[in-house]
């Protein structure tokens, strides 16, 4: 933040302030998001009486496995590019050791890291499988049928920070510190769109297995 | 022969289809006007309610529950049978549009939600966000209920049971006439059988379906047999409400649909039961 008061440039920018507000944003709307939806389903009177705390969990537990419902079992090669796709897209930047350094010098706050052959192998997995999601959006007939553009841009913004990312660090096609600008920037726009686009589905994966698990475990089944 | 002609959807290309004429269907759509559409869509599909949006919010197209669906399955996976697909062809346009649809476009919604899905909640099951796609689905039907667009014969019976109170158009008479007749008629093999009708304090209150003292009067003969066999100490009802299909809920006719589960309960509420029991 100072850094960018006494130096004003395209990275201590995207270094200092955008990154706050990065922050600010997608706390605060995922905060906000999450409790719109709570307060919409307490309004709705039928919806909380209904969940049964067991029955959420074991839902939450068997979808966020891999292969630990039904549709994951069926669907095997889908499962494995999802799960790939986004234990890369999540441990990934929080573990990374260059994200790790940063928090250290701006918060002097570290935690544990990945080895970075590993996190370079996971970015170019997180690269890989979106390039499958996008073929699947494209040639599978029942995906293409409701694809729509909102989908190829949301899969855009979750796809740019880990390419720039993997070129950044290997220092290819544009010079240094130019693609760690646009990797900061792709960063900050994802951070920021998570709330306010389908991407949202981070949190609300949550609330609605929760919801869906406890109804069918009082219809006497299960959903997985 | 030539081919037979198709219907195809303006606004989907891949939606094509056999014709299905239905006079609920073509002829309840002449009269409707456009303010009237936008408003019972709005209505229906546009309150802020945690259900709706949360599958509008969270849906990522994925189409993991295409296989989930027997009319995809059994269609040659043709795409416009998967349930997303049944969801962006109907509530998702409609959403977009923010309601301005024309009567054709509610035709073609009411023939997707009725004739293509049987909100029997499998896909559901399949989707890994558990969202409900059957809710959406139903609440669509309501709304094609509400505009008049429903095939005729789900709209007879939904008239059926707001009017009678079961499905197949039955007076209270022709109910308590049909059940004495049944005890008649059996009384021939067995001597002791009875069907008792409002017996206070029975153990078990039955409640078969509408079609069952209608056209398959059998039933009713043997499910008399059986309680006795079983020693059962069981009744019918001799008021209203008697019958357990409860049609309007396919509609989602929340007014007829609440009627019908509250007249069971006051039955049984009225005799002193200790067990409902319904013919599935």
């Amino acid at each position: 933040m100072f850094d960018f008061i006494k130096d004003p440039s395209l990275y201590t920018l995207v270094r200092g302030p955008l990154v706050w507000i990065a922050f600010l944003v997608f706390f605060a709307a995922s905060i906000y998001k999450i409790r719109r939806m709570y307060i919409m389903a307490r309004n709705e009177k039928v919806v909380l009486p209904s969940i049964r705390g067991e029955a959420a969990w074991k839902s939450i537990l068997h979808w966020i496995v891999p292969f630990g419902s039904r549709n994951w079992r069926m669907r095997w090669p889908v499962t494995i590019t999802t799960f790939v796709f986004h234990i890369g897209l999540v441990f990934t930047p929080i573990f990374l050791l260059s994200h790790n350094i940063l928090w250290y010098e701006s918060w002097g706050i570290s935690w544990w890291s990945l080895p970075e052959n590993i996190a370079d192998i996971m970015t170019l997995l997180v690269i890989v499988t979106s390039v499958i999601f996008l073929l699947r959006r494209i040639f599978a007939p029942d995906v293409r049928f409701v694809t729509s553009s909102d989908d190829f841009l949301i899969l855009a913004i979750s796809f740019f920070p880990f390419l720039t990312g993997f070129l950044s660090y290997h220092e290819w096609l544009l010079p240094g510190k130019a693609m760690i600008i646009l990797h900061m920037l792709f960063g900050e726009a994802m951070l920021i769109a998570i709330p306010f686009t389908r991407l949202a589905h981070m949190f609300y994966f949550f609330m609605t297995r929760a919801f869906m698990g406890s109804q069918t475990a009082g219809w006497g089944g299960k959903d997985w | 022969m030539a081919a037979k002609e198709k219907v195809v959807s303006r606004e989907f290309p891949e939606y094509i289809r056999d014709p299905n004429p239905d006079v609920g269907l073509d002829e309840s759509i002449k009269d409707l006007k456009p303010e009237q559409i936008e408003k019972t869509i709005m209505a229906v599909l546009g309150a802020h309610t945690a259900r709706i949006r949360a599958v509008e919010e969270t849906c990522i197209h994925c189409a993991l529950c295409s296989e989930a669906c027997q009319w995809y399955l059994s269609s040659d996976k043709d795409p416009t049978f998967a349930p997303v697909a049944k969801m962006r062809m109907t509530v998702w346009e409609m959403l977009k549009r923010k309601g301005k649809v024309d009567a054709e476009f509610i035709k073609q919604t009411a023939r997707i939600v009725f004739t293509e899905c049987n909100i029997c909640h499998r896909c559901s099951m399949y989707c890994p966000y558990g969202l409900d796609v059957t809710f959406i689905i139903g609440l669509v039907r309501r709304v094609c209920y509400v505009l008049g667009v429903v095939p005729q014969r789900m709209m007879d019976q939904d008239h059926s049971h707001a009017t009678t109170l079961n499905q197949v158009w039955y007076t209270q008479n022709d109910w308590v006439d049909t059940m004495q007749w049944q005890e008649e008629e059996v009384g021939a093999e067995f001597k002791d059988l009875r069907i008792p009708i409002d017996k206070e304090g029975a153990e078990v209150l039955w409640f078969p379906l509408g079609g069952e003292p209608k056209t398959n009067t059998y039933h009713i003969e043997r499910t008399a047999k059986i309680m006795m066999a079983a020693g059962i100490d069981w009744t019918v009802a001799g008021r209203d409400v008697w019958d357990t299909s409860n049609m309007p809920m396919f509609l989602r006719d929340f007014t007829t649909m609440n009627r019908i589960v509250r007249g069971m309960y006051d039955n049984a509420a009225r005799l002193r039961v200790k067990k409902m029991v319904l013919t599935e």
